[in-house]
């Protein structure tokens, strides 16, 4: 026997043996080893201790393996070559063999890649066939690895190894076999075994070298929990064969653990036909209670009895002595205390009898003690109920007298108590506040607070009621007078509130009974007489009004009695149907009231105050009225009043006249039918429409303001500019110059205006100065345009000369601001402007339009002439702030700059125009862009004019097309205007006519 | 030869931080073979330096030299008093090199800029692999040349572990396991005896575990 340990005698007796593993805990727990070793117990014959299997530190196999032995378990320790080099090895090895362990397994060990620490040193100070010749030395040579003796006790240990039979070289794998039995390894343990065709392989292999009778080859099975398990096996754990059939037969089962058991079962049944093999090493690691079964199923239980398993750590007679020793002495002592007990118990006994008679007798003592107690508590109760009874009649009265007494004189001190007061001053404070919201007079609220006041006493009336009774059953002394009075007081408040109340209701001759009753019981109560007289008058209004209502709405005034002169009764009438009139106005009868007044307008028109209640009457009226009375459309020819409101006028005066003009377009005669009344609008106060939210809240001061430039000078001098807001924002800011528009006229006949543009000028196409006139008289134009279209090198190209001459006709002729407008060839341009300026001399004609190639020269004869220019660029931000910089460079102020970004027409870009023009506007005004705070001028008529949608005909699909050119220039105008625009040039008068109805209503 | 690699850029600058005049200094010994610090990697190195100092706004007057070796005295022997000139010398040689300057030049602050890895050879371009674990202990005529000390992850001697599956080591596929070329040469060449003997444990004294190791050639001592 090499160490005498239980495997060594399984192996040596020829049985099939079989061993089993135990991988220690992560941590320090003592009662998991046990545990596990218990569940092996008895099922192997011997079972391996992993040491920090895959490299993962556990609780290393020395110690965990003196845990199992103590359970009565053979360990079989295992070490590895990566953790200790040979010093710690041997040390480790002396250790295990003091403490009992007989069983080693020498390995090489994982890679420390594999584990949690990969970062650690690998030690491999040797290999593990090395290790096990130098366990062999240290137990056959006693012999340490360096040579020294050792003396005594020397590690008698059977040694084992591992074999993996599906590593490579394959063929080279029964060779380390062979080297590690020669190296001292009494028995083998292979790597899990799946693959048992290539298992039997290497045994025939091992067989061929006639090792298996220098070794015991113990094939290593494993049950596989699960698919996940195998899987993994596979995958991760080196050198490991499992097969494809394994995974699928765990695939296909029903219940995986059954299979894997099975699984195992059969591989063993099958390993161990293959001669060579002396048994299998079971391992189930995380899974020892699948070994009992499996050995059993396996046919191999039960395994022979571990006689030899012994820790060293406590030998077994001395704990059975210590233990009987133990025993006797506690049966000793408990006996004895037994004995002492019983003693005590008797005496406790005959204590308890004697204590018993004691206490019976104090207790019937006191019963008696008590019965004579009560009895003269009785006794005693008895005259208390005498005396008080007695009492009560005398003091208790009094009392309760005194009781009701103290609030009855409060409220005789002060009519309301501080509560009350308190009450009614908020009622009143809340009044006040519904009135000012509200609107109601002074009459109305004091009528109400009067009410609510006496609605209030009232109730606090019928409360006082409820106690009045116990007044009255009160003790008769003096103090029975004050009751009464108060209660006669009372009464008195409870009329003059019921007086009060009654008003309220209108109830004159109700309310004039209770102030009546009031006064006769206190006849100098000041609000019933107060009262007494607001009855009176109410009662007198209300005899009045039910006359003037069985008066009212006569057929005509009745005629006139004799005391009375005609004018007189007139002039009574008159008043009465305004009182009417008014008070139907008050009630909210709005026919009623217009019904009065007009009745009293038609004995007196000029009565103003009918006039004014009329009006008040109409305003109350939703449907805007045309007033017809006042011509709010000065400038243009004599409006026609409209009989009824229509939404666009214009377009019934425009149909009628297409129809009228359809076949042949003549020229309109002078008082055109241009009428264009006031453009239908709704107007709501700004607080109605922002609602809760505060102006604060919602109104953007700008920080900048719009330059103001001034064309001409004298009586019909335009200014334009000056907005310090966004256009049109009223609300934020001012707009003190309102947008304006010239008229543009050519310089020569247009060849290819449409008709319906054309008609209105066509009698004065030949002539620039009649066109410019007709535009100020017939249509009431306040600005001319003048296109120099004439000079245009690409047309006519007229001489600057001869233009000039044409412009100053135009000029001289007409009293209106005139802007000149070249041809936009920037060289034409400046040498005919150059020449109209030589010509008209000191008139301040607006120069345009000035582009980055001429604005040198014009700008210098702007200068020269202080004239307002027209700066030109094309449609860009930056550019129109670049030009008008060169041309404050130049001298020019920006009081002098109009600027003009090119207009596109509604369809043809005009939302780029908008574009950059609000861009401009917003910098001007926002973001104190000094260079761009100057006015905007449109040129859009030409633009509009132009486009092929004012040149077709009518249709059904685009409609008139009059109307339809007109309001696409009118759209556009509006647009612009709405971006900033200031000084628009248009042509179509009814255009103008509704963009300038549009401005006025938007101002 | 040794091979080396350089730090990763941020580590050197990270060692050099505080260093406003740096000798960047070459080596043409091994590092230039294994293009790891050799005169173009100098140059290289330096430019890449200045830069990341000028990015962080502290720049760095930097010169450039390039040794024959820095493991043999007599090419240190002008570095002893130019070392002085600078803040500090970046040294590119191998560790070998910094610390023989440190030696031998002790007024000279040198750092390194390279991590010395192992003895190898050049497989292919830009490839370097472990050849030699110098132990010390040379057994290269018993493994057909292939050496299980500086090639085997667990450096065994008696053959391949359990976990050489396919002619790989199990740490890693790519790494062949080079007891299974071992083996192969050793049966290709009818020398299979060689693998039956039990090799003995190794006296690890000779590969440094004994401490610092000298050679000494006597006849060659001045």
């Amino acid at each position: 026997m090499i160490s005498g340990s239980n495997l060594e005698q399984v192996l040596t007796s020829g049985q099939f043996t079989v061993t089993g593993e135990l991988g220690p805990p992560q941590n320090g727990n003592f009662d998991v080893v046990r545990e596990k070793a218990r569940i092996l117990k008895g099922h192997v014959d011997a079972v391996n201790i992993t040491d920090c299997q895959t490299a993962i530190v556990r609780m290393s196999s020395l110690t965990a393996g003196l845990i199992a032995l103590a359970e009565g378990v053979e360990p079989v320790m295992q070490m590895t070559c990566r953790d200790r080099n040979r010093i710690g090895m041997q040390s480790d090895i002396l250790g295990a063999s003091a403490l009992g362990i007989k069983n080693l397994l020498c390995l090489t060990g994982d890679h420390q890649k594999f584990g949690n620490h990969p970062q650690a040193k690998g030690v491999f100070d040797m290999d593990s066939i090395q290790l096990l010749g130098m366990v062999k030395a240290m137990r056959d040579d006693k012999k340490f690895q360096c040579g020294d003796e050792i003396k005594s006790h020397e590690p008698r240990l059977l040694l084992g190894a591992a074999a993996n039979p599906f590593a490579d070289p394959f063929e080279y794998r029964p060779i380390r076999v062979a080297k590690k039995v020669e190296a001292g390894a009494s028995f083998i343990q292979t790597q899990i075994i799946y693959n048992v065709e290539k298992f039997a392989r290497f045994m025939e292999m091992v067989r061929d070298l006639g090792l298996h009778e220098k070794v015991y080859i113990l094939a290593g099975v494993t049950p596989p929990k699960s698919v996940g398990m195998a899987r993994y096996m596979k995958k991760f754990v080196p050198g490991l064969d499992v097969t494809d059939e394994v995974i699928e037969r765990l695939k296909g089962a029903k219940d995986p653990k059954e299979e894997g058991i099975n699984i195992c079962v059969d591989i063993i049944k099958q390993v161990r036909e293959i001669p060579g093999v002396a048994g299998v090493h079971v391992m189930a690691i995380g899974w020892e209670q699948a070994v009992p079964e499996i050995v059993s199923l396996a046919g191999l239980s039960p395994r022979p009895g571990a006689k030899t398993v012994e820790p060293r750590l406590r030998s077994s007679e001395s704990i059975e002595l210590i233990v009987s020793n133990a025993k006797k002495d506690a049966k000793a002592e408990i006996e004895k205390a037994l004995e002492q007990a019983k003693a005590e118990a008797q005496v406790s006994r005959d204590l308890v009898v004697k204590e018993k008679e004691r206490v019976t007798s104090e207790i019937s003592g006191l019963k008696r003690q008590a019965r004579e107690a009560k009895a003269i508590a009785d006794q005693k109760e008895m005259e208390i109920e005498r005396l008080t009874a007695e009492l009560a009649k005398t003091e208790v009265g009094r009392g309760h007298v005194q009781a009701v007494r103290g609030p009855a004189e409060k409220r005789e001190s002060s009519a309301l108590s501080t509560r009350e007061r308190s009450v009614l001053t908020s009622l009143r404070s809340g009044l006040e506040a519904l009135s000012k919201s509200l609107g109601i007079n002074e009459d109305q609220l004091e009528a109400l607070r009067r009410f609510f006041e006496a609605e209030f006493l009232l109730h606090m009336d019928t409360a006082e009621q409820v106690t009045v009774p116990s007044e009255k059953a009160a003790v008769p002394t003096e103090e029975i007078e004050k009751p009464k009075a108060g209660a006669r007081h009372k009464e008195v408040v409870n009329l003059v509130a019921k007086g009060n109340v009654l008003l309220h209701k209108n109830d004159a001759a109700g309310a004039l009974d209770a102030f009546e009753k009031a006064l006769a019981i206190e006849p100098k109560n000041q609000k019933a007489g107060e009262g007494l007289k607001k009855a009176r008058d109410a009662y007198k209004i209300a005899a009045l009004a039910e006359e003037v209502a069985a008066l009212a709405v006569p057929e005509g005034v009745p005629p006139c009695p004799e005391e009375l002169s005609s004018e007189e009764w007139q002039r009574k009438w008159v008043i009465r149907f305004v009182a009417t009139g008014n008070v139907c106005l008050h009630k909210g009868d709005v026919d009623g009231a217009l019904k009065a007044f007009k009745q009293a307008l038609e004995l007196e028109p000029d009565d103003e105050k009918a006039k004014a209640g009329l009006l008040k009457a109409e305003s109350r009226e939703t449907a805007p009225v045309l007033v017809p009375a006042e011509p709010e459309v000065p400038k243009k020819a004599e409006v026609l009043p409209t009989p009824e409101p229509k939404a666009t006028p214009v377009t019934e005066e425009v149909k009628a006249e297409a129809k009228k003009e359809a076949p042949v377009p003549t020229a309109p005669t002078g008082t055109g039918n241009l009428s264009v009344a006031e453009l239908p609008k709704e107007t709501r106060s700004l607080s109605e429409r922002a609602g809760s939210i505060t102006e604060d809240q919602f109104t953007e001061a700008c920080t900048g303001v719009i330059r103001e430039v001034s064309l001409d000078e004298g009586e019909k001098a335009l200014t334009v500019g000056g907005a310090s807001t966004l256009p049109f924002h009223l609300f934020e800011g001012d707009m003190p110059h309102v947008p304006r528009i010239a008229y543009d006229v050519l310089d020569l006949e247009p060849e290819d205006w449409p008709d319906v543009l054309g008609k209105y000028y066509s009698d004065v196409f030949s002539d620039p100065v009649a066109w410019a006139r007709k535009c100020i008289n017939d249509y009431g134009a306040e600005a001319i345009c003048l296109s120099l279209v004439s000079t245009d090198p690409n047309g006519m190209n007229r001489p600057s000369g001869e233009a000039a001459k044409v412009a100053q006709s135009v000029i001289e002729g007409v009293d209106v601001p005139v802007i000149l407008w070249g041809c936009e060839n920037a060289e034409k341009d400046t040498e005919t402007l150059r020449e109209v300026t030589n010509l008209v001399g000191n008139r301040k004609v607006c120069l345009g339009p000035l582009s980055d190639a001429n604005y040198r020269s014009l700008g210098a004869t702007a200068m020269a002439f202080q004239l307002p220019v027209v700066a030109s660029t094309p449609i860009d931000v930056n550019l129109a702030k670049q030009l008008n910089i060169l041309l404050e460079n130049l001298g020019l102020s920006l009081d002098q700059i109009l600027m003009d970004t090119s207009i596109g027409a509604v369809g043809y870009g005009m939302e780029y125009s908008y574009s950059v023009m609000e861009r401009i506007r917003l910098a001007a005004l926002t973001q104190q862009d000094e260079k761009l705070q100057v006015p905007f001028i449109c040129n859009l008529g030409r633009e509009v004019w132009k486009t092929k949608e004012c040149r077709l005909p009518s249709d059904a699909l685009l409609g008139d097309q009059e109307r339809r050119g007109v309001l696409m220039e009118a759209v556009t105008a509006s647009t612009l205007l709405l971006a900033g625009g200031e000084l628009m040039v248009m042509m179509h008068p009814k255009a103008i006519a509704l963009t300038e109805a549009l401005i006025k209503g938007m101002m | 030869m040794i091979i080396a690699e350089q730090k990763p850029l941020d580590e050197i600058l990270e060692i050099i931080s505080g260093v406003e005049k740096l000798l960047v200094l070459g080596c043409r010994g091994c590092v230039a073979v294994c293009s790891a610090g050799g005169d173009k990697e100098v140059g290289i190195l330096a430019s890449a330096l200045r830069l990341g100092r000028k990015k962080a706004g502290k720049p760095i007057e930097i010169d450039e030299a390039t040794y024959v070796r820095q493991c043999d005295p007599e090419y240190l022997e002008p570095l002893k008093e130019d070392g002085k000139k600078y803040d500090a010398v970046l040294s590119m040689a191998c560790g070998v090199g910094v610390n023989f300057i440190a030696d031998r030049c002790p007024d000279v602050n040198v750092l390194p800029a390279l991590n010395t890895l192992f003895y190898g050879a050049n497989l292919s371009s830009g490839e370097w692999a472990e050849m030699c674990a110098g132990c010390g202990a040379c057994i290269l005529h018993l493994t057909g040349g292939l050496c299980p000390v500086a090639r085997c992850a667990k450096s065994l001697s008696n053959g391949p572990c359990g976990g050489s599956v396919g002619g790989r080591c199990e740490i890693n596929p790519d790494v062949p396991c080079i007891w299974h070329q071992i083996c192969e040469k050793l049966t290709g060449r009818n020398q299979d005896q060689l693998l039956r003997k039990i090799v003995p444990i190794r006296d690890w004294r000779p590969s440094g575990h004994g401490g610092p190791r000298r050679r000494i050639r006597e006849d060659l001592l001045p």
